[in-house]
């Protein structure tokens, strides 16, 4: 037979759930949220995991830095399986017009791609593509570069100094997405062509890499092993299981943030859940009563009420993760086509269980503490109705508490960066009871200033003041919405204004690469002629340029696995060095002093910190570097905070020129310049330098600028989802509380008030309510951007004031709107029925 | 004395004080009344004498801020309220003025639901067979919002006497009804009870109803000020 407690509450619930419609959204919402991006994240996942060996371009990839595998290691990497080999550098291409840009260069063997397939616009396969017609070698091109140059297919173009014709437009290489970032539009030639062109040079910054087919049935793991020790551990091994780790890291983390604004959506709208469950059990009331007057004990009673918001809770969830399952399914749908990572939509398990454990958890801790009432209202409110149940510690409270432990917990373990996921808690947290206190100050203040006011304000003060108040029930909400949305608009407009304004100003407008050592003056000259003024250390800095590893810190060999992985950057590849004698402008210098112009002394080394960090490196010690195939050693003299955006000789390791005495050092230079500068530098130099690359600095954050404002949209509507849930509390408040203020808004028009008095009444109180929501959100939207943007960017801070003036303008407004509709609904009735129903 | 032997109700100078936002309000001021087995009892008064407020403290389901009251002869002063709701199952009914039935459940519902909560079996047979006896047989699939006022109150009557207590509080009960309907649910009341054997302690301002009792007892400010047999 069906327990008592089910039973009673299944004939509760017959009631229907019009009151719950609020809980059930505000549940619904959040789980929704982290159900879609969840489900989202896994679609990406398993995408990428079903075409691992195209994304990588074989089983394994094997990758050097400025030489190419020599006739033993491909002896090594043959006797594993197929092999195709591909180069990259970066070129200057030239149409027969004289206008120049940089791109990608990429030279290819005869066996690439060994998985997947390149695609061409029209079809057309890519080796008869890049196959010399005519003595002249052929390439794919990027449309980009076609419509820069203005050039069509079969024209021919330079690439440094070699003659390329362009035989199709490049679409699609199947190993796009391991290899990054490009600066230009990709080419794709022969290798044989590109070793023509001279770009494998020893010491030009250039790479190679070999992708592996094994054969079929060889283990990963061995081949791998076996292969990095016939190669040495010079060589960047990677497999198809981590076929493109950036972007499975940028997942992960686009995965949390979308995630942890759903979360946040559940915390804003657990002041909902709350508010919901403690206004049915506040209705309710009269029930709870009789049934304890008719002998059924408290715990029977809450246990009647624990089931009916359990079952609601169930179904709430069950909407959230309907439609957190099906929109990544209908978007994926629309957009699979543009999408630039592959992806699986599917119903995914895992997502909906995690979303589904956020959304219980949440609603346990939000509607527990309240059903705490259930238990402890007094039958004697059968005859006075101000007795209400009263919130005292109990199994209800302890379990609430226990929840939202667990929901932390959660959300903690599930986070790619548990330390960045205890802070982003800790912050709701600490936000969600300042704004909860404000709310209650609020409160309190209104009921002190209502004796000094008259007419509409006195009732909008006096209703804030009430037991009721929306300032202690909807402006915690509101106001967290606001300062998650305020803080994602102040930190994307402060970095946009770093990208768009500081860095212009700031930054270098133009990088010169591979300028050749023994042709700097006449280099000099030539930019000179083309800027039409003379260069001075204010507007061109031209330092040596080569990379090289560090292999040991105080005697010890460097193991990368075992520095922290935010950190191992510096460590477990090349990084970029210069030799420079006299003390550049603002080094930045922390500690240590910078040798004399004309030192000549055992080598010494000017450290980045954060380079530093990794190995906890300090000012006297002894690191080796492998620089152009030897070791140097060198103590560390300066330890300096460069400024990667400044304009200064910005090498996170600088070493004594001695030390690299003797080594021919290509030359990279930086300038300031305006547009027509800028043009007339890169054609100037297509003469004369035509292998020395021109990176546009501006070129790049424009392109930046362009991504940002196109994700800023897709951020800001993410970040508005924990908004609305703001504003489904403000619409629970009101719908509580529409029976009330009928009966309120009937008596005033029966002492005399008219409409316009009592509109104004409600917009001055909604109104405030809002208003205080989104000052407070805006504040603590301040306090969360700023350390991002300066600490975690190193971006200069700058206030969105337009930004932050339009979030407080729309959170009054749309309370305010609130407290008009409350007012007109109430208003729409007529008095004498309403009295009556009192 | 023991509880079998004891009266059902006893109050030995009960007080009540309420507070409220005017400062403390006293309802009830030193009240001694006693009802014995089967004995009808009408406490009859002003508005704010203190009527309704003696039988929240005499069922138990609010605590005198004074002196004593024993139920059964238990005093309810070391009982907790669940031990409180305990000790009526089955043994205290109420009857209210605004009837207070269960608005999700059927008549047959609500009359279960007190043999339900004490875990009587035969539960919706005894509910079936109570309908049947205030006359609304027909009627026990409807909701409290299907039924009139005096329906209603009928329902409310057999929900208070199905599981025959020995002590039945009525607080005003025909108070919201019309003549036919209140002397309808006055004669069923008188009637049932007089054939259950429980004692009544019935709240009225209807004088005539209040000479139905046994007894009357007259409040004012919180006091007994008369006390009176009425029988014939």
């Amino acid at each position: 037979m069906m327990p008592l407690s089910l039973r009673f509450a299944s004939r509760e619930l017959r009631g229907g759930v019009r009151g719950f419609r609020i809980f059930l959204a505000c549940l619904a919402l959040g789980v929704a949220a982290i159900a879609a991006a969840g489900s989202t994240a896994e679609a990406f996942r398993r995408g990428l995991a079903s075409q691992a060996s195209e994304i990588l371009g074989g089983d394994l990839a094997l990758s050097i830095r400025q030489r190419q595998f020599d006739p033993a290691e491909r002896a090594a990497l043959e006797a594993a399986g197929r092999v195709s080999y591909s180069v990259a550098s970066m070129a200057m291409a030239e149409a027969p017009s004289g206008e120049r840009r940089l791109i990608e260069l990429r030279g290819v063997s005869d066996g690439y791609p060994l998985a997947g397939k390149v695609t061409l616009q029209g079809g057309g396969a890519l080796q008869d593509a890049i196959a010399p017609v005519a003595g002249v070698a052929g390439a794919v091109v990027e449309q980009p570069l076609l419509d820069r140059l203005h050039l069509k297919v079969g024209d021919q173009f330079l690439a440094g100094n070699l003659p390329l014709v362009v035989r199709g437009v490049l679409m699609d290489e199947p190993d796009r997405l391991s290899r990054g970032f490009a600066l230009g539009p990709r080419v794709i030639a022969n290798i044989g062509a590109v070793e023509k062109g001279g770009f494998l040079a020893p010491g030009l910054p250039f790479g190679e890499t070999a992708r592996v087919a094994l054969r079929p049935g060889a283990p990963l793991e061995a081949a791998k092993a076996h292969l990095r020790t016939e190669l040495g551990g010079i060589v960047r091994i990677r497999d198809r299981e981590d076929a493109a780790p950036g972007i499975h890291r940028l997942i992960d983390q686009l995965e949390y943030f979308l995630g942890f604004i759903g979360l946040a959506s559940l915390v804003a709208g657990g002041l909902g859940v709350f508010g919901a469950v403690s206004a049915y059990l506040e209705a309710r009331k009269p029930v709870i009563a009789t049934l304890k007057a008719l002998g059924a004990e408290g715990q029977l009673v809450r246990d009647i009420y624990l089931i009916q918001i359990g079952l609601l809770a169930v179904l709430g969830v069950a909407i959230g993760l309907t439609i957190g399952a099906a929109a990544p399914l209908v978007l994926g749908a629309i957009v699979k086509n543009s999408l630039p990572i592959p992806a699986l939509f599917a119903v995914y398990p895992g997502p909906l269980l995690k979303a589904a454990g956020f959304g219980l958890l949440s609603a346990a801790a939000f509607s527990l503490a309240p059903l705490g009432r259930a238990r402890s209202t007094p039958p004697a409110s059968l005859f006075r109705s101000d007795l209400s149940g009263t919130l005292t510690i109990g199994p209800e409270i302890v379990s609430a508490v226990l929840a939202a432990a667990g929901l932390a917990a959660m959300a903690v373990a599930t986070a790619p960066t548990k330390l960045a996921a205890v802070i982003m808690i800790v912050g709701v947290a600490v936000s969600f009871g300042l704004l909860w206190l404000l709310g209650w100050g609020a409160a309190w203040v209104a009921g002190k200033a209502r004796g000094r006011a008259r007419g509409p304000l006195r009732i909008g003060l006096a209703n804030l003041a009430g037991p009721h108040s929306a300032a202690r029930t909807a402006s915690p909400a509101i106001g967290l919405g606001v300062a998650l949305l305020g803080a994602v608009v102040l930190i994307q407009s402060a970095l946009l204004n770093q990208v768009a304004e500081v860095a212009p100003r700031t930054a270098p407008a133009l990088v010169f690469t591979d300028i050749p050592a023994d042709r700097t003056v006449q280099f000099d000259a030539a930019v000179a002629r083309a800027f039409g003024q003379p260069l001075t250390q204010k507007n061109y800095l031209r330092e040596p340029f080569v990379t090289g590893r560090i292999t040991r810190v105080r005697g010890e060999p460097v193991v990368a696995e075992r520095i922290a992985r935010q950190d191992r950057w510096a460590y477990d590849s090349d990084i970029s060095m210069s030799a420079i004698g006299p003390k550049p402008e603002d080094p930045g210098i922390l500690d240590g002093r910078w040798w004399s112009a004309d030192y000549a002394g055992p080598p010494l080394v000017a450290l980045d910190v954060d380079v530093a960090k990794g190995k906890d490196v300090k000012v006297g010690d002894e690191i080796t570097l492998s620089v152009l195939g030897r070791d140097i050693d060198a103590r560390v003299a300066v330890l300096r905070k460069v400024d990667f955006g400044g304009f200064g000789a910005s090498f996170p390791l600088v070493v004594t020129p001695s030390a690299v005495e003797g080594a021919n050092l290509r030359q990279v230079a930086i300038a300031k310049a305006s547009r027509k500068q800028e043009a007339a530098v890169i054609h100037e130099l297509g003469r004369d330098f035509p292998t020395v690359n021109v990176i546009s600095v501006r070129e790049q954050l424009e392109a930046a600028t362009d991504l940002f404002d196109r994700l800023a949209l897709a951020i800001r509507g993410a970040a508005a989802v924990a908004a609305l849930a703001g504003l489904l509390v403000l619409a629970g408040a009101i719908a509580a509380r529409a029976r009330a203020r009928t009966r309120e808004a009937a008596t005033l028009k029966v002492l005399g008030a008219s409409r316009v008095q009592i509109l104004s009444a409600y917009v001055l109180e909604y109104g405030a309510v809002g208003l205080i929501a989104g000052a407070a959100g805006v504040a603590l939207g301040y306090a969360a951007a700023w350390p991002v943007v300066v600490k975690v960017f190193h971006a200069k801070w700058s206030m969105d004031w337009a930004g932050v003036a339009a979030l407080l303008a729309a959170a009054s407004l749309v309370a305010g709107v609130g407290g008009l509709l409350a007012a007109f609904q109430a208003l729409s009735k007529r008095p004498a029925p309403a009295l009556r129903a009192e | 004395m023991t509880e079998a032997a004891a009266d059902p109700l006893v109050l030995e100078d009960v007080a009540l004080t309420l507070p409220s936002a005017a400062g403390p309000v006293e309802i009830l001021r030193g009240l001694n009344v006693q009802v014995a087995s089967g004995e009808r009892v009408a406490l009859v008064g002003p508005s704010g004498s203190g009527k309704s407020s003696l039988i929240a403290v005499a069922a138990g389901l609010e605590r005198p801020t004074g002196g004593r009251v024993l139920l059964f002869g238990q005093d309810l002063a070391g009982v907790d309220e669940d031990g409180r709701a305990r000790l009526r199952r089955g043994r205290v009914s109420l009857v209210f003025q605004s009837f207070h039935l269960l608005p999700n459940m059927t008549a047959e519902e609500n009359v279960a639901a007190p043999l339900e909560i004490a875990r009587t079996p035969g539960a919706t047979e005894t509910a079936k067979a109570w309908l049947d006896r205030v006359g609304l047989s027909a009627r026990g699939r409807h909701y409290p919002h299907q039924l009139s006022g005096g329906e209603q109150q009928r329902v409310a009557l057999a929900r208070a006497l199905a599981s025959r207590p020995a002590l039945l509080f009525a607080d005003e009960p025909t108070g919201n009804l019309d003549a036919a309907n209140a002397t309808h649910v006055a004669e069923l009341m008188f009637d049932l009870v007089a054939e259950t054997g429980a004692a009544l302690v019935l709240v009225t301002h209807d004088e005539s109803l209040a000479r139905r009792a046994d007894r009357t007892v007259r409040l004012r400010d919180g006091r007994v000020a008369q006390e009176s047999s009425t029988a014939a």
